[in-house]
């Protein structure tokens, strides 16, 4: 047996209410990866029944919370099913998730598997130029790695979005080689330019517009992460792949979306 | 056929519902901080109750209407004044080109609303013409198109069969909404996930001690004073999705209620959540006011919701 798998019996679903509008699922709180697709497999499979009713669903790390419109609930067949009992409600839910799941254990693997084989990665350009990357020789001193193996161990790894939040489009990706790991700022800055990538322990992000904020900054992309139109908006979600590659002064200029 | 801002308040601007269905790329929902007395000034002018308003905090922005409009205050009483002269909450109040209205101040509440009979004609921003970083400030214009008889006879709005609802029964609602607005009951909330974090008597002490609203209150969230609240064991927890009204409890052991603006997610101990039906009682109260936190369940949430929801469908 995988350790994979092991960590999927052993994970557990919990449902809990959260206040009067909204109901979360959880699984063990860990930031892992195993975890948040499972959160994301739930999230699409829930999507799936377009539940009238259910007005947000929002993955993060361990949980899947679902806000609700308490109106049309009770207007809903749904309702009546399960007792007026949006606990009732959500763990049938679960039942129907886990048999689908079990009838379509062959079916799940495979498509698993193709994922697997090519899984999609975002490739975000970042310039690692001193006066973008604000905190790279304070990070140097600190962690004692020169720039150049912060930049490679920085793009190196694949990292996995665990969550959206902070800020339009922000995301909150993992995780972080240890070497280049480092504690946010003890008082944030008032203005960190938009693009900024930073650094807080084990996670990564990019800043999607001009803000205050208290992560290590690194480096810079010039690319609009975030795009208040709505044919465009976010362009990571919760479950997504991304990698960064390095990029001069020079090509970010060329390609600065921010000007 | 328009309002213009002559002079910006500290921190008014145009909510509406809000938007939903965008969190999950950490869009917040925004909306009304009270959506009891934002659709009870609606409900008065036969609008559509989630029809765009001014949502108005104390020092207010001065309007000038630049032609006929008929509108209608609610909410927080800030002594509204039309060409200096106080004017009724609650009625609508027939306003004609050059009018200026402003507030004098601050009696009860927090937040006035100011709706305006008809459609604002502004852009919406995914579907919502609320927006966190935008508040209204001198000069911004804004256009509502009247309704016009047609539309009266003929509303669009199923529920608001609009030339029955008698004077009688809109007094009823009024009357209702303002006693909950501002009755001085326990603030009711559902038990979150840190509940169960938290000591006994820590429980014991947030539903039997007096708590404060902090001067630093926003529309993102209202810090609260009150006895320190400990938990077991100092506890790490993974950001999870949080709602208006979530009760944050911060690691200097500050509690904080999140208003309509709060951020998507939040990694703080979540202590529990007031029910909706609470929620513009608790937006509208002073900095001097003593708050009461009370433990309920979710059917009384829900039948409390369903019931002040229904006050404002007309009762044939």
């Amino acid at each position: 047996m995988s350790s994979k798998e092991t960590i999927f019996e052993k994970s557990k679903w919990n449902v809990n209410l959260l206040g009067d509008h909204a109901i979360v699922f959880s699984l063990t709180a860990n930031m892992q990866e195993e975890i948040i697709e499972k959160i994301i497999e739930l999230k699409n499979w829930i999507e799936l029944a377009k539940n009238d009713f259910i007005i947000e669903s929002i993955p993060s790390y361990h949980t899947l919370t679902l806000v609700y419109d308490i109106q049309q609930f009770y207007k809903n067949k749904i309702a009546i099913e399960n007792n007026h009992s949006i606990i009732a409600f959500a763990n049938s839910l679960l039942t129907q998730f886990e048999l689908t799941k079990k009838n379509n254990q062959l079916q799940f693997e495979t498509e698993k598997k193709q994922e697997n084989n090519s899984p999609i990665i975002i490739r975000i350009p970042v310039c690692y130029d001193l006066s973008l990357g604000i905190d790279l020789e304070n990070l140097s001193t600190k962690n004692n790695i020169s720039i150049n193996e912060i930049i490679k161990k920085h793009c190196e790894e694949i990292y996995l979005v665990y969550c959206l939040g902070f800020l339009p489009g922000f995301a909150y990706m993992g995780k972080v080689n240890t070497k280049i790991q480092i504690a946010r700022h003890a008082s944030p800055r008032k203005e960190v330019m938009a693009g900024s990538v930073g650094i807080a322990g084990e996670q990564t992000g990019i800043y999607p517009m001009n803000s205050p904020g208290g992560w290590q900054i690194i480096g810079r992309t010039p690319l609009k992460i975030f795009d208040p139109n709505p044919s465009v908006l976010g362009k990571l979600q919760a479950g997504d792949r991304i990698q960064f590659y390095p990029i001069d002064f020079a090509a970010f200029e060329k390609l600065n979306e921010y000007k | 056929m328009a309002i213009k801002v002559i002079k910006s308040g500290i921190a008014d601007t145009i909510q509406d519902k809000g938007r939903y269905g965008y969190q999950h790329l950490g869009i917040q929902p925004n909306g009304f901080l009270d959506y009891q007395s934002a659709q009870l000034a609606n409900f008065i002018l036969h609008n559509t109750i989630t029809e765009p308003v001014f949502e108005i905090h104390f020092p207010a922005s001065t309007f000038c209407f630049t032609s006929n409009y008929t509108i209608c205050i609610s909410g927080a009483n800030f002594v509204p004044l039309l060409n200096e002269k106080s004017i009724a909450l609650h009625t609508p109040i027939t306003v004609k080109e050059n009018d200026v209205l402003q507030f004098l101040k601050p009696l009860q509440g927090r937040v006035a609303y100011i709706a305006i009979q008809g459609k604002i004609k502004n852009e919406t921003w995914l579907d919502s013409h609320s927006y966190f970083a935008k508040r209204i400030q001198k000069n911004d214009i804004f256009e509502w198109g009247a309704n016009n008889e047609k539309e009266f006879s003929n509303p669009t709005h199923t529920d608001l069969p609009n030339n029955s609802i008698t004077n009688e029964i809109i007094n009823g609602i009024i009357n209702e909404i303002q006693s909950q607005v501002f009755s001085t009951d326990p603030i009711r909330f559902i038990p979150g996930p840190a509940w169960e974090d938290l000591t006994p008597s820590a429980k014991e002490s947030l539903v039997s001690s007096k708590f404060q609203i902090s001067l630093q209150s926003n529309r993102m969230g209202y810090p609260i004073k009150g006895p320190l609240l400990p938990l077991h064991k100092p506890n790490q927890y993974l950001s999870a999705a949080v709602t208006r009204g979530t009760l944050q409890l911060l690691p200097n052991g500050e509690l904080m209620v999140l208003m309509a603006d709060h951020q998507t997610i939040g990694g703080y101990a979540n202590l529990g959540q007031i029910i909706l039906v609470d929620l513009p009682r608790f937006a509208q109260l002073s900095n001097q006011a003593s708050i009461h936190f009370m433990e309920t369940n979710i059917d009384t949430a829900h039948k409390l919701y369903q019931q002040i929801e229904k006050k404002f469908i007309h009762r044939s």
